[in-house]
């Protein structure tokens, strides 16, 4: 299977990494919580760390600001081993889930802090602090404490804080978990416009999967301490490698099925065929909800002859989500979900209906039984 | 507080049973301070204006002679002067070897947080009088740390009878009192606080300077203040490990009230410590506020 390939061994080569973790193992006692992991960063790129809390994502995250050791394994910066130095002596930024700005000093004195830890002029500190609040519009709050200020703003210090020292690499420990909806899009954005603007190469912990596909140049999804896939959004959205990225990244239908000689999918008496060719005997199915097409005229569906794969269902139930329409169906026993825009005509339809679903082989994704 | 809560019924006799129920439930506390502290506390600022008597009596006329003595006489002043600097010292040695005992302990977690928190605790069980003589018998002339001393090749400073001996047992019996104070003070003290410090470039002595002292100051203020009004007030330790060498104002309180009988003397004494109290609250407040605004 290919993530089996993937896991332990170099991921994608990459010419000029400029971070790169290296057979990167950690365990606390005995239990191993990265058991080998190997990722490689290019300069300037945004790098999102998905996965479900336990993945070892935040783990691997502290591991690169120097907070916690590797057991085994080099990391390094801009080909300059790191594995051993101390945190305050790597020059990242981080920005913490809590934000942890100093409550007793000001929003300047926080932003100004590793500044003076580098021993800098106080004319340039004062000069490099304003530009900073600046950047995420604070300046006019730069007398206030942290304690005085909100969740969003306390965000944008913290942010402001990682990145006057302007660090090797960015650090950003799923930064915006505590915003609310609204303020999480604008803040999405606007890390993403200045991180482009300062081009400064940045690992975003997340266990929200819109914000590592909408923010990221690249996704490393991560499961049980291992990487499951590396790609791009749009890689990771449509060519998921293993059941576990097809089903934490976006939504999915799973039906079993059974692989025949030829590659083909046998789902109770239809057959149907995945992007790939199946493997012979048990397997699972998984198509998104949205990229399936619904034909309510059954006749007028079996005269089509394009090259798609078509299953008749029966709709058993409806649920109206708004902007959305979600039709639930059943194919072989399984509950299959599919997902259209909602128009005014979706109205007359009733549980009990039949018809023909159909969606091509390209949004067809098949694995292993096992898995 | 108490008197509000007796006043709120008569000024709003309407308002609610609330009200009512606070009083009742305030009244018995109200009237234990007012018996036991408050009234006695009257008498002996009444009595520090009487006559001392030959033979212990105490006149009835009115007069400043005990404050304007007081004043006068350059060995109250001098124990006044050394009463406060010991205080201070003690406060000092203990705040020094309690910080890392309560870091330690605000940064342990589960059960071992619990068995040294027992462990710092329970000498609180054992009576001053009893840890006095343990460290009597520790610090004597010829006792156990004396002879490492002497081991050693150097000759054992006296430690008993003299105002080291009265440091040294003073500061380990407040020592449990300091750790719970900076403990209860290190609320606002984050682990991640201290990593964002580090990530920034900080190194840990600068963490601990510009992030961990700061951030530990209430506490710090708080078990400064508990240790040196304790401290100053102590009476056993000084008494047992001084020797009666030592002079401080809780054993002369003492010697004048009972071996000397000057009531009179004793109660000036006895107001000169609450006047240093309240002089050490207003230093606390003033602290706690620079803090907040600092």
């Amino acid at each position: 299977m290919m993530h089996q390939t993937i896991r332990g061994g170099g991921i994608e080569a990459i010419d000029d990494p400029y971070l790169s973790l290296r057979d990167i193992n950690k365990r606390y006692g005995m239990v191993e919580v990265i058991p080998n992991l190997n990722l490689e960063v290019r300069k300037g790129e945004l790098i999102a760390l998905l996965g479900p809390s336990g993945c070892g994502k935040t783990t691997t995250l502290r591991m690169i600001a120097g907070l916690i050791s590797p057991t085994s394994g080099t990391i390094a910066v801009g080909g300059r081993d790191v594995t051993h130095i101390a945190p305050h002596g790597r020059d990242m930024g981080l920005v913490f889930q809590s934000y942890a700005l100093f409550p007793h000093m000001t929003v300047a004195g926080n932003v100004a802090f590793g500044l003076e830890m580098r021993g800098l002029p106080r004319a340039e500190i004062a000069a490099k602090v304003g530009k900073a609040l600046d950047m995420v519009q604070l300046g006019h709050l730069s007398g206030r404490k942290p304690r005085e200020l909100s969740g969003g703003q306390q965000q944008r210090v913290a942010l402001a804080r990682a990145l006057v020292i302007e660090p090797s690499i960015l650090l950003l420990d799923e930064p915006l978990s505590n915003l609310d909806a609204k303020l999480r899009d604008e803040m999405r954005a606007q890390i993403r416009d200045i991180q482009q603007a300062l081009g400064i190469t940045t690992v975003f912990v997340t266990h929200d999967q819109v914000e590592a596909l909408s923010m990221c140049d690249r996704i490393v999804v991560m499961k049980g301490g291992f990487i499951e896939q590396v790609g791009t959004p749009h890689d990771i959205y449509e060519h998921p490698v293993t059941p576990f990225v097809a089903s934490f990244v976006g939504r999915t239908n799973r039906i079993k099925g059974i692989g025949g000689q030829d590659g083909s999918i046998r789902i109770g008496s239809s057959t149907i065929r995945a992007a790939a060719p199946a493997q012979k005997g048990d397997v699972t199915v998984m198509v998104r909800p949205h990229r399936v097409h619904i034909d309510w005229d059954l006749a007028a569906a079996e005269r089509q002859t394009h090259a798609a794969n078509r299953i008749p269902a029966a709709l058993f139930r409806i649920t109206f989500v708004g902007d959305v329409i979600q039709y639930h169906f059943s194919i072989d026993g399984s509950e299959f979900i599919v997902e259209e825009a909602t128009v005014r005509s979706q109205a007359g339809r009733r549980p009990g209906q039949t018809a023909m679903l159909s969606w091509s082989i390209e949004d067809t994704s098949v694995f292993g039984a096992g898995s | 507080m108490t008197v509000a809560a007796l006043d709120l019924p008569i000024a709003a006799p309407k308002s609610s049973s609330r009200a009512g129920i606070a009083t009742v439930l305030l009244l018995p506390i109200a009237l234990v301070n007012a018996i036991g502290f408050l009234l006695p506390v009257l008498n002996l600022a009444k009595m520090s204006f009487n006559e001392a008597l030959a033979g212990g009596g105490i006149g009835e006329a009115f007069t400043t002679a005990n404050w304007t003595g007081l004043l006068q006489d350059q060995f109250y002043l001098e124990l006044l002067v050394n009463s406060v600097t010991v205080s201070l010292g003690i406060t000092i040695a203990t705040l020094l070897a309690s910080y890392p005992i309560a870091l330690y302990l605000h940064r342990a977690s589960g059960m071992w947080r619990t068995f040294l928190t027992v462990l710092v605790i329970s000498p609180l069980m054992t009576s001053a009088v009893v840890r006095t003589y343990g460290w009597i018998a520790l610090l004597a002339e010829q006792g156990p740390v004396a002879n490492v001393i002497a081991a050693m090749g150097f000759q054992p400073p006296r430690m008993m009878f003299n105002t080291t001996g009265v440091v040294i047992g003073l500061t380990e019996i407040l020592m449990p009192y300091m750790i719970l104070s900076l403990m209860a003070g290190f609320g606002r003290l984050d682990p991640k606080i201290e990593e964002a410090a580090q990530t920034l470039g900080a190194t840990p002595f600068k963490t601990f300077w510009r992030i961990v002292l700061p951030l530990t100051l209430p506490g710090i203020a708080l078990g400064c203040l508990l240790c040196f009004v304790l401290a100053i007030s102590s009476f056993i330790t000084p008494k047992l490990m001084g020797g009666g060498r030592v002079f401080l104002l809780a054993t002369e309180i003492y010697d004048q009230a009972i071996v000397t009988l000057n009531w009179p003397l004793a109660a000036t004494l006895s107001m000169l410590v609450l006047i240093i109290f309240g002089l050490a609250l207003a230093v606390y407040s003033r602290v706690l506020q620079m803090i907040d605004q600092g």
